[in-house]
């Protein structure tokens, strides 16, 4: 059972984190996910201000809430003051992390607070991390509750607004003429990914979320021109790194999220090279071919 | 969409292996007690206490930071292999103490260092209060954790149970010896030597129970770096009084210490890295510093030969 759980959770949060990434790669912000985990950082630090605990509910509420703000932030620079998206993104998390840091050296010296204490979890401990009911019947492990409920919400979005996401992704101005609010739907899709990050990162840890987040997305976009395929393809992907990640985990004893992340940099890879889009081979297939052309054609 | 159907197809084909591949492995069998505890101190005392009956595994080697500690496949075996489940507690795992909390309810978990009287528990001054959960350094303390840790195991093995409370309070004893040999060499350094400057507050305990002095560079968290007024601070102090040693830690980083000790060369006072003492994880096995007890005294003397 624990293999399934944990190759279960990790395609579960690979899914929810991939198909968003679609997005985020396409607007070109796909290091949001990276910005959010550092800049959740206050957040978790007002939450024990406020609260006096590390307990789990309030460090996700204080980091979801950060999330939330940091994503709008980014989305205010990059629109209203004309910033790049990769520049509003570097401003906004390092600044927003900074602030963590000082809140802690000011006043929290004496506490172990940071994200990897008290947020990020471990996907090795999703089969011992169990969801027990007042009751005490075991309802399976907490982050496959967690992770499936975000994915569902994750596709009720896609699904409904497949359309308006799909228009403002690619062609904004033309979305805003036939009636879409892009402001709305990018704010939609920003609080997805937000909600998304911080909900993973407590269940399988923050590299797993930043690698998912990118790179099955990133595979799928060298693999097709299609959209639809592209998003069907990062499914797949998701779950061919999560299974890959696990095997090579046992093989090697050594940390789950660590192989999984490198089989996502290994598919990637094999994307690149024999991709048939955009991959080196078939590109320089390309090459030779129209060079043929020109030389037959003169 | 022809891709997607393949890819649908694919995935429900790999869950339903992964399903049923995994339904025979189940634990082999063993009646020796399977104790996994997460720091090498905590293994040490269990070892003591169970003799060769039960089988010990610590999950935390020799230099670990527990605080920066991550799980691998093989250690989540042995946590669903173990019979017991031993932690020290009180925020020290960080998250992994978090999920023991809960697993709680369904295993034998003991948080060994919780157990302790609150009276006896160290907390910081700032905001927030947390407590300090290093109460190893205090032997005296370690002595209530292992006669805790004794009953906890004759508990877990009705069997054995006089076994067990014999070989803890023998043991009990030998930390009493202990206890008054570290508070003997102590009290040799001269009143106004006696301060202990590290690089993160692991010491706290130890400095309360043996009166030394105990100024940390960093806060107790091994992630938060130390402020340049905390180096300053600290160069001040060691210049003013005149003392001979800082220490390094075996399980951090000794960058930020460094720093100290080049600030108050330029004072021109000449102040040693005393050595290297052992904080949050043991020495190698087989080395006497891969027991608690001589751990506790390669720390003491390395303290004791550097600020006489």
């Amino acid at each position: 059972m624990e293999a399934f759980w944990i190759i279960l959770t990790g395609t579960l949060v690979a899914t929810s984190c991939g198909l968003l990434g679609n997005y985020l790669i396409l607007r070109r912000m796909a290091m949001m996910g990276d910005a959010i985990s550092h800049a959740v950082l206050p957040g978790i630090v007002l939450a024990f201000f406020l609260t006096g605990t590390r307990d789990t509910i309030a460090m996700l509420i204080g980091a979801g809430l950060l999330g939330v703000l940091t994503t709008f932030i980014i989305d205010f620079l990059h629109k209203r003051g004309k910033l790049q998206a990769d520049a509003s993104i570097g401003v906004t998390f390092t600044s927003l992390f900074a602030i963590g840091i000082i809140l802690i050296s000011a006043f929290a010296g004496q506490v172990d607070l940071d994200q990897d204490c008290v947020l990020y979890g471990e996907i090795a401990y999703v089969p011992i991390d169990l969801w027990i009911s007042n009751g005490g019947t075991i309802l399976g492990p907490r982050a496959i509750w967690i992770s499936g409920g975000v994915l569902i919400l994750v596709l009720l979005l896609i699904s409904l607004g497949y359309k308006e996401l799909y228009l403002t992704t690619f062609d904004p101005s033309y979305a805003g003429v036939v009636g879409i609010s892009v402001g709305l739907w990018q704010a939609l899709l920003m609080g997805a990914v937000s909600m998304t990050t911080v909900a993973s990162f407590e269940s399988v840890g923050a590299i797993l979320v930043v690698a998912f987040l990118i790179a099955p997305p990133a595979t799928a976009y060298l693999l097709t021109t299609r959209f639809r395929t592209m998003l069907w393809l990062t499914v797949g992907i998701a779950f061919l790194t999560s299974t890959g990640g696990y095997v090579l985990a046992v093989a090697i004893d050594g940390s789950i999220a660590g192989a999984m992340a490198t089989i996502a940099g290994i598919l990637f890879a094999i994307a690149f090279v024999f991709g048939p889009e955009g991959g080196l081979m078939s590109r320089r297939k390309k090459q030779a071919t129209l060079e043929e052309s020109t030389v037959s054609a003169a | 969409m022809n891709i997607s159907k393949k890819i649908q197809g694919l995935i429900l084909l790999f869950l339903a292996t992964i399903t049923l591949g995994c339904g025979g492995n189940e634990k082999e069998s063993s009646n020796r007690l399977k104790v996994v505890t997460t720091t090498g101190m905590l293994g040490d005392a269990v070892r003591n206490i169970v003799g060769d009956s039960a089988e010990v595994v610590s999950l935390m080697g020799p230099g670990v930071d527990p605080h920066l500690y991550k799980a691998t496949q093989g250690d989540l075996t042995q946590l669903n292999r173990a019979d017991l489940i031993i932690y020290n507690g009180l925020f020290l795992e960080g998250k992994m103490g978090d999920v023991f909390s809960r697993l709680q309810r369904t295993k034998p978990i003991v948080a060994a260092a919780e157990n302790l009287d609150s009276t006896f528990l160290l907390s910081g001054d700032a905001i927030g209060k947390a407590i300090d959960p290093h109460v190893w350094f205090d032997v005296s303390l370690w002595r209530q954790v292992v006669l805790h840790l004794g009953e906890v195991l004759a508990e877990q093995s009705p069997e054995l149970a006089e076994y067990f409370q014999d070989n803890a309070k023998q043991y009990a004893e030998q930390l009493v010896a202990l206890d008054e040999e570290v508070a003997t060499a102590i009290a040799t350094i001269p009143e106004g030597q006696r301060v202990l400057i590290t690089a993160h507050d692991a010491f706290g305990y130890f400095g309360n129970r043996y009166q030394i002095e105990v100024e940390g560079l960093q806060g107790i968290s091994t992630l938060s770096e130390p402020g340049i007024r905390d180096v300053t601070e600290l160069v001040d102090l060691i210049t003013e009084r005149k003392i001979k040693a800082v220490f390094v830690e075996t399980s951090v980083s000794d960058k930020s210490i460094q720093a100290v000790v080049t600030g108050c060369r330029e004072r021109g006072h000449e102040v040693s890295i005393g050595g290297s003492l052992f904080s949050d994880a043991m020495g190698a096995e087989d080395t006497p510093e891969g027991t608690y007890p001589g751990m506790v005294r390669s720390n003491v003397r390395i303290i004791v030969d550097a600020l006489h």
